[in-house]
């Protein structure tokens, strides 16, 4: 609720706001009439606000300033706030009750210290953490809110600091300056009202893009915007009509006002639909629309402009406690917003350890129960018999409780403590490995790879579908103009190359005048910037690539573009100069699927329209009579080669008839609601009787092993999905030589398609038949759909879909847009399947981030992908080693540490139950408080951290056998049977060493401190050769943390031993005196390591599981290389691709048929005798309800 | 974020073909978050792989074995030289009109707790001769018990008044007891006198404590307080003007056992036993152990390096050395019969069967 300083409450201001700001504003505009779109607007739209251009800074403050704040806690709230979020987890809410209990001495076992110290150490450490990471976002808050800016003061330009910056102020910046605050654009010092900035901490992409000011600034002259006087005025209101916000208006005689009417904050950095209305005396005081191309928005450079201005619509921290609980956000701009808190993802494994922690926590309190009747009954036959306990008679009524209750305290460390520590520290570890990884650094561009979110580097090792996407991630996205087809003749067949193809020259030499109209569509209808270096050379600044590879391509056929200043293009055609006015861009959107523009040849005043676009959103609206046959026939040609296409076309438009267009095209682009939507309209009815030019090739071509990491995957059992924009044909051509999918006769695709839901439903039940005969075969099935197919699927046969995806392990989904890949990614992910999406662009930012494991290329296409992904890598093939080194070792030792974490405290907690018994069930604890902290935190989890080192088996061996990577996506190696495994070793050492501990040390020896700690020593022994036996590499961090433990296990009892008033005193030289001592230690280790030692070599020997068997190849210098690598690894792509026959175009298979027929490629995936797909396939695919996930391994 | 951007970034970079310029132009900017070569950060630290060889295995076992079996038998040796007389007198010494009415006998003043029994040493016994008593089934590790004593109070008369700990026997009026708790308070009271051909046999209780109990553990300047003073009487009484580092009886009480059979040092005849002695032990059955069903027994018994007579160690020793020594046998013979080579590729199952299944 908003106070408002002019005194009025804020009750009756919000009774009559939205009536009084419709007079305010009707009153401002004055003649305008009530029809006023804004006025209308104001009523029905719910979200926006206005912002009143001012000059003013003092009383506002309460409102809005540019305060940055990215930070969680302050001085004051940290300790609460902070401890409040850690007990909002369930373990530590589990261990703050237990150390509560301890309080009470009458049931506490042992001294509260012993609890408090390791839960008091373990929030320290996250509360540390917590502060650093706050203390470090407080100061990269302080230097952009202190950052100067140059602001319109009471008329006159200010310096003051960023954060001062109030909304509606107007912000100048000079050349190289960073944006402050998301602004609109009302001067430049360009004459034509154009700026230029870089993007790139934004969306990434480097390239310069074009702001241009509002029409309605045009012209302003300097003097007067040195002099902008104006009020402010700031409104946002909300969904119900009952909450209709308060109004505050502060008007001033000044000399120029204006409003900006924009929507609440969003984070779309692509879109802000507001409108701009000048006051009087502005002439030009009608509404005009403002898009994204007309703001500068936060942490944006300005570039190539010696200066720009703006008013500052979206600032930094809005401290406008208004309705509907907006307090204090925490940035309201557009980067701000878009910044947004990614969701905690929870890796597999963590939900195992989980419920592995659920089912000791009911374990622990079934024994609990257990122990505390037969401490209750064992209390009232036998210990009242024992008179030196002096039980009395009558206890206090909850007297029952108290044995159970100190079992409960007893048994507590059986969820060890220390696990979560343990495992962030590991965690931390795995990604700190990732970017350190000198194999994985793109030495291209020298970019390592990035580990943004290091908690789920354990699910890598168990992915088991990878959806890409093609553009980029196993393409380059270096686009190359290879060839075109002008008016049905093909250049660039023979050599590969049109640019070098003679005939194409000669054409153009010739001014053949399609050529040329040809060539003049590649150069100016794109959004490219020419930028003139100062060695003279056109460098263009372009967003797409294709456009890039486009102007390039026509530069070379000498139709340079080489200047743009404003809207007046000037091209260079062999001498001579053509112009040509820009009247409007039609802009690219994913659902035009073209874009064009209107430009007016300066010489002749003629009026064209300019077109680029796929071949199913041009060829379409070809005029009338035009045969398109030859453009189509190019179009499957060049998409059989897997380049993309793009067909171009024109059209002469009247005069009249784009006056007429250009109207509504102005109104529908002032639209605020659905504006994409009728811009689109409207753009329809301008691109109609195109004639059609050509159709242009351009080569995209596959990064660096991406057949061989796709192929290594594919061994690994992990399914690939291809999730591409692109064409069908392209795409299928892309498939197969990427060994995506196999050429017949070893593989075979499946066609969904339809238009209509009866077709697709059809469709998709005979692949779904065909699916379930084939799968027997190890036989490659994929299944093709198109965007259009998908969606008919996914909206009325989504069980069918389901059903389909499981069973096949390839897909190409083409033409799909960003929201479809998402919601692929959910299905498998409903499925239960571990899913790993790849991409570069920000089309897949959505993707990424739905999927379990999001990995982003940073690529050409900005960092988008990278920025929203928790890993990115430089090049595609990294990700080979992404999983099957770094998730496969993450994996194996997360699922050693946490299955030895309770393995060694369930040790010490079963030897405490066992003394239970042999105490009178009352609870005594065996060990001392400093002997049971100590063995959590210090002698048993130092050396198990080591285990980070481990390697099972080297990275050539894992990289020669990705099948081996079975193990972790199956959970072989963290489930419950290994566990159970883990918990009856735990329970036979606690046997072991309690039984001879108790029988080595009785009679005389029977002294409890000497009993406890060789108890103790056992278990410590204990813990170093199990640690030694479940070692696979010994580096000297290994021996130095398993010796040294044992090492500093004598020395710390040494010490304690030393002090006179501890427990301990002198126990511990007493003991290492006594022969007894070493051989009872020498005995429990030889008992309890004999069996585990025999059963395992038992196994390792005579029923090894593949990882010991590699292990033994590896290590004996075996025969390493197996059958299945006698296969070679693929040849290079471009030999693969070009033998292909293009003179035949391929007819469209009906569905069933396959669609791919014998090609080369067959050749060289037939060969070998293993066969790549092998029993994942078939047994995991076919019946994965019965399939157990987490079959033991043998 | 911040930190990606790259105010000389624009200049050099953009056209899609140039892709060096784009390289060159974030390469510096990307330098510093390059990685450092390291063994370490490499994972590539030399190991050492070792894997479970049968040379390896059945020579551990085998070692193991021949290791632990002349240990064990050491160990069973050394056990069988001490000399050990247990004698269990708690049924023995109660007078044939009581045998119904046990905790009668033991509660009451008036009766004759005084016992005799003899016994024959069966082979000579080597000064030190250490006089135990063993308490079966007394739960001196047991909670309530174990915690009821205060270490502060024992050890400097300043903190005579820590007596929290303690209770129920904590204080007596207010006044603090000294030495507090149930273990102080049930201290042990029966007492022996042994003779050998009507000679008296001199039983030193000195240096029958630990020297460190002595010394750090129970203060030389705290005396026994309002010590068994009222109500319930539990066990031994202790001389009030003796103070605790002296009281050994009550230090060597005082370090609990933690099992429910224990022996504790009474004393030490520090004359040699010849075989055939018969010594004549008078017993004063005080304490009580009727109402639990706990027995009582002296011990005398000889020392070795291992301790006193336990055979335990030994037996366990050759068992675990036999259970070695067979199974290095066992797998010797596997090894022979079913021979396996190590790491043959063709047992892994993607190679042996392409389209069968993983076991």
């Amino acid at each position: 609720m908003a106070i408002s300083p002019n005194g009025e409450t804020s009750e009756r201001e919000r009774e009559r706001g939205e009536r009084r700001h419709r007079t305010e504003y009707g009153g401002r505009g004055r003649k305008k009439k009530m029809n006023n779109p804004v006025i209308k607007l104001c009523a029905c739209s719910t979200m926006k606000r206005y912002v009143y251009i001012k000059d003013d800074e003092s009383s506002h403050d309460l409102y809005c300033a540019n305060r940055i704040s990215n930070t969680k806690y302050n001085v004051l709230n940290f300790l609460p706030k902070n401890l409040w979020e850690q007990f909002s987890r369930f373990m530590n809410q589990y261990f703050l009750l237990i150390a509560c209990l301890q309080l009470w001495s009458l049931i506490t076992p042992v001294n509260p210290a012993s609890t408090w110290g390791p839960l008091i150490f373990i929030f320290a450490v996250s509360a540390t953490k917590e502060a650093w990471d706050d203390y470090h976002r407080y100061l990269s808050d302080r230097k952009a809110n202190e950052k100067e800016v140059w602001v319109v003061r009471q008329g006159i330009k200010t310096h003051i600091q960023a954060q001062d910056i109030r909304l509606g102020n107007i912000v100048w910046l000079r050349e190289n300056d960073e944006v402050p605050c998301d602004l609109v654009l009302i001067g430049t010092s360009d004459p034509q009202g154009v700026c230029y900035v870089e993007t790139a901490a934004l969306d990434g992409e480097t390239d310069l893009k074009t702001r241009v000011i509002p029409s309605a600034c045009m012209g302003i002259d300097l003097e007067l915007l040195h002099k902008i006087k104006a009020s402010f005025f700031a409104e946002s209101s909300v969904g119900s009509p009952s909450s209709i916000s308060v109004v505050v208006l502060f008007f001033f005689s000044t000399p120029m006002q204006g409003v900006i009417e924009c929507p609440v904050p969003d984070k779309d950095i692509r879109r802000f639909n507001a409108n701009l209305r000048l006051f009087p005396p502005f002439i030009d005081n009608d509404l005009c629309p403002l898009t994204i191309k007309n703001t500068i928005l936060q942490s944006c450079y300005l570039r190539n402009t010696e200066w720009a201005c703006g008013v500052a619509v979206y600032t930094g921290k809005f401290l406008y406690s208004c309705c509907q609980g907006h307090i204090a956000k925490w940035n309201e701009t557009k980067l701000g917003m878009s910044r947004g808190i990614p969701e905690p993802k929870l890796t597999a494994v963590d939900a195992m350890i989980d419920k592995l922690t659920g089912a000791i926590f009911v374990f622990q309190i079934v024994v609990v129960m257990v122990l505390g009747v037969a401490g209750n009954v064992w209390k009232d036959t036998e210990a009242r018999k024992q008179w030196y306990v002096q039980y009395p008679e009558d206890g206090p009524w909850y007297e029952l409780l108290v044995i159970p209750l100190r079992f409960e305290l007893l048994c507590s460390i059986m969820i060890p403590i220390s696990i979560k520590v343990s495992l962030d520290l590991v965690k931390g570890l795995y990604a700190k490995f990732i970017e350190w990884d000198n194999k994985m650094i793109d030495h291209e561009t020298s970019t390592p790879a990035h580990a943004t979110n290091t908690a789920i580097s354990e699910d890598l090792g168990q992915v088991e579908y990878i959806l890409t996407d093609k553009t980029g991630t196993l393409t380059e996205n270096r686009m190359i103009f290879r060839r075109c087809c002008i008016n049905g003749i093909f250049y660039g067949n023979e050599t590969g190359d049109a640019l070098k193809d003679a005939r194409l020259l000669n054409a153009v030499a010739s001014g053949s005048p399609n050529v040329i109209r040809f060539l003049t569509v590649m150069a100016i209808c794109n959004t490219v910037i020419p930028v003139q270096s100062k060695s003279g050379n056109i460098v263009y600044k372009a967003q797409s690539q294709d456009e890039d590879a486009l102007v390039h391509a026509a530069a070379q056929l000498h139709m340079v573009f080489f200047n743009k200043s404003g809207n007046i293009l000037e091209i260079k055609f062999n001498a001579s100069i053509i112009r040509y006015e820009v009247l409007e861009i039609l802009e690219f959107t994913s659902d035009r699927k073209r874009m064009s523009v209107v430009v007016k040849d300066c010489q002749n005043g003629k009026i064209i329209l300019l077109s680029k676009g796929a071949d199913e959103a041009i060829l379409p609206y070809a005029a009338a009579g035009q045969q398109t046959r030859t453009f189509i026939e190019a179009v499957e040609q060049y998409a059989q080669l897997g380049l993309r296409t793009l067909c171009l076309a024109w059209c002469e438009l009247e005069e009249d008839e784009y006056q007429e267009w250009s109207l509504m095209f102005k109104e529908a682009s002032s639209t605020l609601v659905d504006r994409e939507w009728r811009l689109a309209e409207v753009c329809q009815r301008l691109e109609h009787d195109l004639e059609i030019l050509g159709v242009t090739a351009i080569e995209d071509r596959l990064q660096d092993g991406v057949p061989e990491t796709i192929e290594t995957l594919r061994k690994a059992g992990i399914n690939f999905w291809m999730l591409t924009g692109d064409k069908q044909n392209t795409a299928i051509q892309i498939a197969l030589s990427c060994n995506f999918v196999s050429p017949e006769p070893k593989g075979q695709l499946l066609l969904i398609d339809g238009k209509t839901e009866d077709e697709v439903r059809r469709s998709l039940e005979r692949v779904l038949l065909t699916m379930k005969t084939t799968t027997s075969e190890p036989k490659d099935v994929a299944f093709v759909v198109d965007g259009w197919a998908l969606e008919i699927a996914l909206k009325h046969y989504r069980i069918t879909f389901i059903e389909l995806a499981i069973l096949s392990r390839t897909a190409i989904c083409c033409r799909v847009t960003p929201s479809q890949k998402a919601q692929l990614v959910e299905i498998l992910k409903s499925c239960d399947y571990r899913t790993l999406a790849i991409g570069d662009g920000g089309n897949d930012v959505r993707m990424i981030q739905q999927a379990d494991i999001g990995v982003g290329i940073s690529g050409r296409e900005g960092l988008q992908a990278a920025r929203a992904a928790d890993y990115s890598i430089g090049k595609f093939r990294f990700l080979k080693r992404l999983i099957l080194v770094h998730g496969r070792y993450s994996y194996n030792r997360t699922a050693f540490l946490s299955q030895y974490s309770f393995y060694k405290s369930l040790v010490i907690c079963f030897i405490q139950i066992f003394f239970s018994f042999i105490s009178g069930v009352s609870g005594t604890s065996l060990f001392n408080s400093v002997s049971l902290m100590a063995y959590n935190v210090f002698y048993t989890s130092v050396p198990v951290l080591v285990s980070v080192l481990d390697k099972d088996l080297s990275e050539e061996t894992v990289m020669q056998h990705p099948q081996i990577l079975f193990y972790c996506q199956a959970g072989r190696l963290l489930n419950p049977s290994t566990f159970a495994g883990w918990f009856g070793r735990s329970l036979f050492h606690a046997i072991v060493v309690f039984v001879i501990s108790i029988h080595a040390y009785a009679y005389e020896k029977s002294e409890m401190e000497e009993v406890s700690l060789v108890a103790l020593s056992g278990c410590i022994w204990l813990q170093a050769f199990v640690m030694t036996l479940e070692t696979n590499s010994f580096t000297i961090l290994q021996h130095l943390a398993i010796w040294g433990n044992l090492i500093a296990f004598y020395i710390i009892n040494w010490i304690f031993s030393a002090i006179p008033a501890s427990g301990m005193y002198t126990i511990m030289f007493r003991l290492c005196r006594q022969p007894s001592y070493w051989i009872t230690v020498f005995l429990i280790v030889a008992a309890g390591m004999g069996p585990i030692l025999s059963l395992k070599f038992f196994r390792y020997t005579y029923r090894p599981s593949k990882i010991n068997i590699l292990q033994q190849a590896e290590r004996l210098g075996g025969p390493i290389l197996s059958l299945g690598n006698i296969e070679p690894q693929a040849r290079s792509v471009e030999k693969e691709v070009s033998p292909m026959s293009i003179t035949q175009p391929k007819n469209r298979n009906p569905v069933f048929e396959p669609l791919l027929s014998d090609s080369p490629n067959a050749t060289r995936r037939s060969f070998g005798a293993g066969t790549p797909f092998d029993f994942f396939q078939s047994q995991s695919r076919l019946s994965s309800s019965s399939y157990s996930r987490n079959c033991k391994d043998n | 974020m911040m930190m990606m951007m790259n105010p000389d970034g624009a200049s050099s970079s953009g056209s899609g073909k140039d892709g060096a310029s784009h390289s060159s132009s974030s390469a510096p900017k990307k330098n510093s978050k390059k990685p450092i070569y390291s063994r370490f950060s490499q994972q590539e630290l030399p190991a050492c792989k070792p894997i479970l060889t049968p040379g390896w295995v059945i020579s551990t076992f085998l070692a193991v074995g021949i290791l632990f079996i002349p240990i064990g038998l050491a160990s069973l040796f050394a056990s069988e030289r001490v000399v050990e007389i247990m004698e269990r007198y708690d049924h023995d010494c109660i007078p044939s009109n009581y045998t119904k009415n046990l905790l009668g006998y033991i509660q009451s003043t008036e009766t004759n707790k005084t016992c005799v029994k003899k016994f024959t040493v069966p082979k000579q016994m080597k000064s030190p001769v250490f006089i135990y008593y063993q308490l079966d089934n007394f739960y001196q590790n047991h909670r309530r018990y174990v915690k009821s004593r205060s270490d502060k109070q024992l050890r400097s008369k300043a903190f005579e008044d820590k007596t929290e700990s303690c209770k129920p026997e904590d204080t007596t009026n207010k006044s603090p007891i000294v030495p507090c708790g149930l273990i102080a308070w049930s201290l042990f009271n029966d007492t022996y006198r042994f003779s050998v051909k009507d000679s008296e046999l001199n039983v030193t209780k000195k240096d029958i404590a630990w020297k460190s109990d002595q010394e750090h553990k129970f203060g030389s300047d705290v005396y026994p307080k309002n010590f068994q003073s009222s109500g319930l009487i539990g066990g031994a009484k202790l001389n009030a003007s003796i103070p605790l580092s002296q009281q050994e009886d009550l230090i060597v009480w005082m370090r609990t056992a933690a099992l429910p059979t224990f022996r504790k040092l009474y004393g030490k005849i520090e004359v040699d036993l010849e075989a055939d002695d018969e010594v004549t032990v008078v017993i004063e059955n005080n304490y009580n152990t009727y109402s639990f069903g706990g027995k009582k027994r002296l011990v005398l018994s000889t020392t070795s390096w291992i301790g006193g007579k336990n055979d335990f160690l030994g037996i366990a020793y050759i068992t675990v050395g036999g259970i070695c020594l067979f199974l290095a046998i066992a797998f010797i013979l596997l090894y022979v019969i079913n021979p396996r080579p190590l790491g043959d590729p063709s047992y892994l199952s993607w190679n042996k069967n392409p389209a069968g299944q993983m076991k």
